[in-house]
């Protein structure tokens, strides 16, 4: 139960040492909330991230159909489409990005590793194509409400980011589709012979995965307050990195929202205290990388623990 | 004494699996551990293995107190497992397998194959095995696969081998050539623990006996000394009822009509019809076509010729999806792999089939109403949990199987295809297992049996269908004789240890 517990211990350490180390900055109403913008985009990922690594699955194009999604709906803004309507675009655009990943995977019957290494070079290339590898700028200034404004005191993007997780959390816990997606992660032979549509439900899930990194999309391009066609390299990996310390398991069939979400949070205080307290940018860097295998490494250790 | 447990035991969290295993196993003996499901005979084994450490007892080993960390400290001292998942390399040899991790090596670490190869084949000409060296083991049956293990576990000198269930899934010559070869370990003075749920075959192998029940040993005597119902006394702790036989009901309408179903070289014009009310076996050896015929009826496998008719409609299924919605469940035979999700709570796996019955408006799901669900079929099929959201991977064998049945008798059918239902299934709960089929035969299920005990068949089944090489030779009423059954089962027993290739 304590090993369990190891995420939400950390973080809580992580946010009691900052505050003592750096109480006038770090507790400060703008640092906390610069925390919270800051992470928003990676967390909205990981939470797809999440319903992906459940059903067994993994996707290595978040990064790319999070600039995709952010190019579509800035384009349609600077084409003078109202703010809502480029919004739905982006999260649209990522979810079909998503289906095609999903489709991918289980029609051709190719391991989602490869699928979605490929699908990361196809987006990112057309992304750079449509775009002419330029950023978009005309975008309406009401845009920036939805990474940089507030809404009754707190961050608007915490509002999106709680909503969210909220939805998947219903989702994989209180739904069918949650329920498939841990039986398909756990044992996909198993949920095959349960009469389970797989291949249905998988493409689902990539494409749920899509919708919320196309939203993702959509917050980064607000905050930068440009269409980048090359934002979001790398952040996959944080994706990933966020689900798996907070105890999803690569293995399918394991995983949380809550887990997630503290996973993403330890990265994101991990990255500001550093900031904080002058540590440079590439020690953090091992830094990050070493809590990942420290925290996959004590998990290990619970289930070892328990299963023998 | 070549082994000897003392007051072992062991906890799992909060489950206790072990209060207190004494056993003591002497050398040139072959020693049969017997207990219900979830007694504690796999833990105790894992626990000589080195798979498992005890919590408390001590081990004694030729005398000297042992204790091993890992299975590797097992092995050294010369005690080896046979598992019954196979953990064995599939992409290599056989004589490959046999030395893995011991390789004769020879400059630089090269590997010194031939040399290899040649004391592979000398051992397996010595005892007589019924394989080849150079064989890649993926190409194994179960049996080929369990003999390699032993072959393993002779070539590193081990001379205390464990057995956990080694016949269950095996044809009859497979088992009586794993008898044969237990007979010469005995000769050879090799001590041998064997586990085993067939009553049937304790006496042609064992010499002494000790009996677990609720992680204790309660009895322990040479095998001349006690009789079968003792035994099963001992191990279930209270009387059990006469021998099952079912009461056959008039059968209603044709349920399932198959004709001429073929899907070459595994099946030939297979054709037969089921009632509702009725159980029908289908009884032969291993490659038969019996595991075949359900597939390809659950839409695993296409048929190329053939039609199925349910209820008088004809259908095509193409996909167990498709199965499902015509109301035909398969329960399979290798249920852990294809029946189990290990890392999900019980109930989860029990509805997993049927999630439309636990959800409200169709897709939200009702965990009050699933616990409930999963606790009454737990309580019916007998499964030894803790509670429906204990993990199904913690569920010792023969639990994690009535786990796999249950989950198809809460999702329902009108057909249901039961592939050997019984095996690995305790004395018994056995009986269980014949009480629901009948319960379901009753309410007007049509089911078919396969299994390869023969007992079981001729106490349940209304008739009895026999395949041989991919073919029905022939259907005999409920109340025939095993050596009917045989005699069309064997017209020519290949019994290879090589399984098919589907070409
Ligand atoms: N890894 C584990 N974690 C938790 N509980 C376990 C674990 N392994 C076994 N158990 C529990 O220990 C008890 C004994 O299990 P064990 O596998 O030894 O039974 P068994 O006698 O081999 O039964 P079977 O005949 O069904 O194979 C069971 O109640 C089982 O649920
Ligand atoms: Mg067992």
């Amino acid at each position: 139960m304590i090993q369990r517990l190891l995420p939400f211990l950390t973080l809580i350490a992580l946010f009691v040492g900052l505050s003592i180390a750096s109480p006038d900055h770090f507790l400060s109403k703008t640092n906390l909330s610069s925390v919270v913008r800051q992470t928003a985009v990676i967390n909205l990922m990981a939470l797809g991230m999440t319903l992906v690594i459940i059903s067994g699955g993994i996707d290595l194009s978040v990064g790319a159909i999070l600039a995709m999604g952010g190019l579509m709906g800035t384009m349609a803004m600077a084409k003078g489409q109202p703010i809502l309507v480029g919004v739905f675009l982006g999260v649209l655009t990522g979810c079909l990005c998503g289906f095609l990943n999903g489709f991918l995977t289980t029609r051709l019957k190719i391991n989602p590793f490869i699928v979605t290494l490929g699908t990361l070079g196809i987006l990112r290339g057309t992304t750079l194509i449509i775009s002419n590898g330029l950023p978009v700028h005309e975008i309406p200034a009401a845009f920036s409400y939805l990474g940089e404004g507030n809404l009754v005191g707190v961050p608007f993007v915490l509002w999106v980011l709680v909503i969210c997780a909220v939805v998947v959390h219903v989702i994989l816990e209180h739904t069918r589709l949650g329920r498939y997606a841990f039986s398909i992660g756990s044992n996909p032979d198993a949920a095959y012979y349960a009469g389970i549509p797989v291949a249905f439900h998988t493409t689902a899930v990539y494409a749920i995965c899509g919708m919320l990194t196309g939203l993702g999309g959509m917050i980064e391009a607000s905050r930068l307050m440009t269409g980048q066609p090359t934002a979001g390299q790398g952040y996959e990996l944080q994706a990933i990195a966020a689900v798996v310390i907070g105890g999803g398991s690569l293995r399918g069939g394991e995983g949380s929202v809550i887990g997630t979400l503290v996973g993403a949070f330890i990265m994101g205080l991990l990255a500001n205290g550093s900031d904080l307290l002058g540590i440079s940018p590439y020690l953090q860097q091992a830094i990050i990388g070493a809590t990942i295998i420290l925290a996959v490494s004590f998990d290990e250790l619970r289930k070892r623990k328990m299963v023998h | 004494m070549l082994l000897q447990l003392t007051a072992i035991q062991k906890r799992f969290g909060g489950v206790v699996a072990l209060k207190n295993g004494n056993l003591a196993v002497a050398p040139g003996e072959v020693h049969l551990l017997l207990g219900e499901n979830g007694a504690g005979k796999s833990t105790l084994m894992k626990i000589v293995a080195g798979m498992h450490q005890p919590d408390g007892g001590e081990m004694l080993w030729k005398g000297q107190k042992v204790s091993f960390s890992k299975p590797a400290d097992a092995s050294a001292v010369g005690i080896a497992m046979v598992h019954q998942e196979s953990l064995l390399a599939p992409h290599l040899s056989v004589a490959e397998n046999i030395f893995l991790g011991r390789e004769e090596r020879r400059a630089f670490g090269w590997v010194n194959r031939p040399r290899m190869l040649d004391q592979a084949r000398r051992l397996i000409e010595e005892h007589r095995f019924p394989l080849h060296a150079d064989w890649r083991v993926e190409k194994l049956s179960p049996a080929g696969k369990q003999l390699v293990e032993i072959c393993r576990a002779i070539a590193h000198g081990s001379s205390l081998l464990i057995f956990d269930e080694p016949t269950s899934s095996l044809s009859e010559s497979e088992t009586q050539e794993v008898f044969r070869i237990v007979k010469t370990l005995r000769e050879r003075k090799m001590g041998v623990i064997y586990i085993t749920h067939r009553l049937e075959e304790l006496r042609t192998v064992g010499d002494r006996v000790t009996i677990l029940r609720d992680g204790e040993t309660v009895h322990s005597c040479g095998l001349n000394e006690i009789t079968n119902e003792r035994i099963i006394q001992h191990m279930v702790g209270r009387e059990l009822g006469s021998m099952y036989q079912r009461s056959a009901l008039a059968p209603g309408e044709e349920l399932l009509r198959v004709e001429g179903l073929t899907r070459k070289p595994l099946l030939h014009n297979v054709s037969f019809q089921v009632r509702a009310g009725e159980i029908v076996g289908m009884a032969g050896l291993v490659g038969a076509g019996r595991t075949e015929t359900c597939r390809a009826l659950f839409g695993l496998d296409q048929a190329e010729a053939g039609t199925v008719h349910i209820a008088g409609q004809a259908v095509t299924v193409r996909s167990p999806r498709e199965a499902v919605e015509q109301g035909i469940a398969l329960i399979p035979e290798d249920r852990q792999r294809t029946g189990l999700a290990t890392a999900l709570p019980i109930g989860h796996n029990l509805t997993i089939a049927d999630i439309g019955k636990v959800s409200r408006m169709g897709f939200l799901l009702d965990h009050a109403r699933e616990r409930g669900l999963a606790g009454e079929y737990a309580r019916k099929l007998r499964i030894k949990c803790e509670s429906p959201r204990q993990l199904a991977g913690r569920l010792s064998g023969g639990n994690q199987q009535k786990v796999v049945i249950a989950k198809w008798l809460v999702r329902g059918a009108r057909v249901f295809l039961f592939d050997e239902p019984t095996r690995g299934i305790d004395v018994g709960a056995k009986v269980e297992v014949y009480e629901v089929m009948d319960e379901l035969a009753r309410s007007g299920a049509a089911i078919l049996m396969v299994s390869s005990e023969l007992p079981e068949l001729l106490q349940v089944a209304d008739r009895i269908l026999v395949m041989r090489q991919g073919r029905i030779t022939g259907e005999l009423p409920g109340r025939t004789t095993q050596e009917e059954i045989m005699k069309l089962a064997t017209l020519h027993d290949g019994g290879a240890l090589l399984e098919e290739t589907a070409e």
